[in-house]
């Protein structure tokens, strides 16, 4: 789960990390208010879960109470990349007098946690990694480690920190990596953090974070019930939020073919077959969404994920795959056809079995005959059968 | 030794009194494999009797109250876990300070902070862990007189011996390729597990399959999220003598989105199905575009072999 800059903050400045004076705003009377208590300058900010959202405008410098309302009636409305901005950040103006860049996320190869950071931060690191690639240092945090200040501040030290910022420095690694563990963390990232002052007045100029990102691991929720309060108004996608009442993966994709299959590897291959038969056809048909009903799919769990699938008014066929490993196919089938009987009827649906009582499974749904439930032997038939029914129901759709 | 364990190793599970673990313990044992115990502290104690699961007869196995007991008693060098995310972290820990060389993780869900400490202590310890978020480890038998192990959920009777070694990051796409593969034969397949962290990774598969003298040529099946198959192609490329052919799911999956699993994502425009495909290729590694495309590889490939 990735967090709005707002909520990062917040798990920041739990740790003592500095963070500039910060209000979320919503609306912009709410912006007003907050400008006037922090006073100007102040940054308005696009509170959305996507980067780059200073090149698309959705960051703006306020010196007025006026030219804040102005930015937030600016922001508030926009969708930076495809992502709907929830909000803004009214944050204090600082006077930047350098930058630096900071994350601390887990490294899958290595299986530990990578310290990613350069002395020249400011744009998105992966410019800096390609422009100065030999400024960008990448350290490790092995996962028995204590990571205590005294590796803190050699850390900071090899970072290239000022002289007179490693101090500070080590005690922001430390208080990150304590914001990181304690948090079941996956990602912990501070960009820029600012070395923020009065150029001429050395005891003036401090560390803050001015802008970070903070992913979370979504099989920690069990240990914390805090995160409840993260939920996501913007990611409310309907068919998604009703899977997970059911416990079911799902990911709505927008496509015309419905796909439902055991085993998220088995899933994602037969949405590529889907798109495969698309092209192949030259209709450009794409899966639906991505479905995984698990192991041991029940008769109630297919007609929930049936229900959900068909509900979709894109779907216009659906592509039911399923491997038997322990299950039997047999029972898949009668949870296919049961689930069709409660819903009172379906568009166009393809099955294929294989493995366990694949053979028993399809020979009962030949046998039912309940209209529009078709059977194929192979994986890449029934794509192709499903892409084509879907292709066909379009086309009627368009011509009516 | 075939995969990281002897045909007939004695083997304790963990978390066999719930619901999973009885379900696929009653499964490993008829599959053949010598399961001496099984480990909970709040049913130390019981025996559990499984019916007609071990050569027709009823199989009796003892629960003990913790992995050290089952050891002294039993001589287990592999555990099996079915405990669930939350106590998953202490039971693998206590699994390696018991001295259990082999612990094939089935849980699903486990938080990553937790996966990485007990594949470190692991790996400090001088024990493998396969998994987590994993349908297990299957060694076919080596002799007649032997049998293979089944640790964890993969069917049994799909396969039987061959030249073939297998691994993958997802459960039924291992159970599909060797399906269409099964007229062949397998020496092992091992799910490496779809989390973001696992403790034997495609690459470390590879490597295994390369030293063990009956495996001829190996399946890999990867999909998106992360590095495992690029590090796996390189590591081939520099050391592998036996031919890899494989598979990548997820081509269709959108930037950002888990699919299912929790290693499988595309974040940043990285660990998509694309760049894998073609770092594969780039070293020679034939990458088929549906299952039943890279068994059909597989199979010229083999046949190249024998010529």
């Amino acid at each position: 789960m990735d967090l709005y800059e707002y909520q990062a903050r917040e798990l920041l400045e739990e740790q003592g990390i500095p963070t500039p004076k910060a209000i979320y705003a919503q609306n912009s009377h709410e912006v007003a208010e907050a400008a006037e208590q922090l006073g100007y300058p102040c940054v308005v900010k696009a509170q959305v879960k996507i980067g780059h959202r200073g090149q698309a405008g959705g960051v703006k410098l306020a010196k007025t109470r006026d030219e804040a309302i102005l930015d937030s009636e600016a922001i508030l409305p926009m969708t930076i990349h495809k992502h709907k901005v929830n909000g803004v950040l009214v944050a204090e103006g600082k006077n930047i007098l350098h930058e630096y860049y900071v994350s601390i996320s887990v490294d899958r190869t290595s299986r530990d946690y990578d310290v990613l950071a350069t002395a020249n931060g400011g744009t998105e690191v992966e410019e800096i990694a390609r422009e100065h690639p030999e400024s960008v240092k990448r350290l490790h945090i092995e996962a028995l480690d204590d990571f205590d200040l005294e590796a803190a501040t050699r850390m900071a030290e090899s970072i290239g920190f000022y002289h007179a910022d490693v101090d500070q420095a080590a005690q922001i690694l430390l208080k990150m990596w304590k914001c990181f563990k304690e948090n079941d963390a996956t990602l912990v990232e501070i960009n820029p953090l600012a070395k923020i002052g009065d150029p001429d007045d050395e005891s003036s100029k401090s560390l803050c974070a001015l802008d970070a990102k903070i992913s979370l691991d979504d099989n920690a929720a069990f240990r914390h019930d805090g995160w409840k309060r993260f939920a996501d108004p913007m990611a409310n996608d309907e068919f998604e939020r009703r899977a997970k009442e059911h416990g079911l993966h799902y990911v709505h994709l927008k496509g015309q073919v419905g796909v439902i299959g055991n085993g998220a590897g088995l899933v994602m291959s037969s949405l590529d077959a889907v798109s495969g038969a698309g092209e192949e056809q030259g209709t450009g048909i794409k899966p639906a969404n991505f479905l995984d009903i698990g192991g041991g799919a029940s008769a109630e769990v297919m007609a929930a994920s049936l229900e959900i699938v068909l509900s979709d008014p894109q779907v216009e066929s659906v592509f039911i795959n399923v491997y038997g490993g322990i299950t039997s196919c047999e029972q898949v089938a009668k949870g296919i056809l049961e689930a069709v009987e409660t819903l009172g009827g379906t568009k166009p649906i393809v099955v294929r079995f294989d493995g366990n009582a694949a053979a028993e499974g399809l020979a009962l749904l030949a046998e039912s005959n309940t209209p529009n439930v078709h059977v194929a032997q192979t994986m890449e038939e029934a794509a192709s059968e499903a892409a084509r029914i879907a292709a066909n129901a379009q086309k009627t759709k368009e011509t009516n | 030794m075939v995969l990281f364990i002897e045909d007939d190793a004695p083997v304790i599970v963990q978390g066999m009194t719930g619901h999973q673990g009885m379900t696929h313990t009653a499964r490993m044992l008829r599959a053949g494999t010598n399961i001496v115990g099984g480990v909970n502290a709040r049913k130390a104690g019981l025996d559990v009797t499984f019916p007609a699961a071990k050569d027709g007869q009823d199989a009796t196995i003892h629960v003990y109250g913790s992995c050290a007991e089952a050891r002294e008693a039993t001589s287990a060098t592999a555990s099996v876990v079915f405990v669930p995310p939350r106590f998953a972290k202490d039971a693998v820990v206590e699994a390696i300070e018991a001295g259990i060389k082999l612990i094939v993780v089935i849980t699903e869900g486990i938080p990553v902070a937790d996966s990485a400490y007990f594949v470190e202590l692991a790996l400090q310890h001088g024990a493998r862990v396969v998994g987590p978020n994993c349908p297990g480890l299957m060694t076919l038998a080596s002799s007649e007189h032997t049998h293979g192990v089944n640790l964890g959920i993969i069917p049994d009777g799909i396969v039987s011996r061959g030249p073939l070694g297998l691994v993958s990051k997802s459960g039924t796409l291992t159970y599909q390729l060797m399906g269409e593969l099964s007229d062949i034969g397998f020496t092992a397949c091992l799910g490496a597990g779809g989390d973001p962290i696992v403790g034997t990774t495609l690459l470390e598969a590879l490597q295994a399959f390369e030293a063990d003298p009956n495996t001829k040529a190996v399946m890999m099946i990867g999909e998106i999220g992360g590095n495992a198959e690029q590090d796996a192609a390189q590591w081939a490329a520099e050391h592998m003598t036996k031919p890899v052919v494989a598979y990548i799911a997820g081509f269709t999956a959108p930037e950002g989105k888990q699919m299912g699993h929790a290693g499988a994502i595309v974040s940043g425009g990285k660990g998509t199905a694309k760049d894998k495909k073609e770092a594969l290729e780039a070293v020679g590694i034939r990458v088929g575009r549906t299952p039943g495309q890279a068994a059909d590889i597989m199979r010229e490939v083999l046949a190249g072999l024998d010529q």
